[in-house]
């Protein structure tokens, strides 16, 4: 049974209380990631823009990489608060996109952080290690399920 | 005197390729990576594109067995834009002339 489905109110929410203490660790996740140099799920959310370029590149991640961290902190909000109510919860659709990115965010990382840097390495990370990565797939897909309805 | 200097002034005039350096669009490029899944990056072209099924498809499959595609093109303003959101989605897209 999928954790979402759609209402006349939005998209209902509902994870049990297991779930929920799991995914209440995401949020940590994200946000302490370590120096791009050292960190590779930090060097996954920042690659670069112009590949040619190191100083159109430099000079897009100026403008743009403030912005870009405030978007995703604006969805980890929207996402810890999600978590935190009380189930069901309703979505409408930009809270439920705001969902989908942290989710896949949270993917990114811990998928930069398993080494998986080609399709076949996912299946070479013995099953126990990627557990998070494949709940988290899972979960995903069902919410893409949901909002592609409602494109 | 010739036939050649008795032709009027021509109406175009050569250009020196930097106009036609300014002129041609930029492309923004979304690479293949190993953890996004395919049904999210159809989901995040039409999401953000408006493309129809069979477009993002297409498109995501490029970029799945290819390794890259370019999913929109047009000035370097809105290239840059483009790139922005699809960054915040977590897809890896880049830009190029």
């Amino acid at each position: 049974m999928s954790h979402f489905k759609t209402t006349r109110r939005g998209i209902e929410a509902s994870f049990s209380d297991a779930e929920r203490t799991f995914l209440g660790d995401v949020i940590p996740l994200l946000e302490g990631l370590g120096p791009t140099g050292d960190d590779p799920a930090a060097a996954r959310l920042t690659v670069p823009v112009y590949l040619d370029d190191p100083v159109a590149n430099e000079e897009w991640w100026r403008l743009m990489g403030t912005d870009l961290e405030m978007a995703r902190e604006a969805d980890r909000g929207v996402f810890s608060t999600v978590i935190g109510s009380r189930q069901p919860v309703v979505l409408d659709d930009a809270d439920a996109d705001a969902v989908l990115r942290v989710l896949n965010e949270a993917r990114l990382v811990l998928g930069a952080r398993l080494g998986i840097e080609v399709e076949d390495d996912h299946e070479r990370v013995p099953p126990e290690e990627r557990a998070a990565l494949d709940y988290l797939g899972w979960v995903e897909e069902e919410l893409i399920d949901e909002l592609t309805r409602r494109l | 005197m010739t036939w050649m200097t008795a032709m009027p002034t021509p109406v175009l005039v050569p250009g020196t390729g930097e106009d036609l350096e300014l002129d041609r669009p930029w492309l923004v490029v979304v690479w293949n990576d190993p953890v996004n899944t395919m049904s999210y990056v159809v989901y995040v072209f039409r999401k953000l594109f408006g493309y129809d099924i069979e477009k993002a498809t297409k498109l995501m499959l490029q970029v799945h067995y290819e390794g890259r595609a370019i999913v929109s093109d047009g000035p370097r303003e809105r290239a840059e834009v483009d790139c922005y959101r699809l960054h915040n989605h977590g897809l890896w897209a880049t830009i190029e002339q």
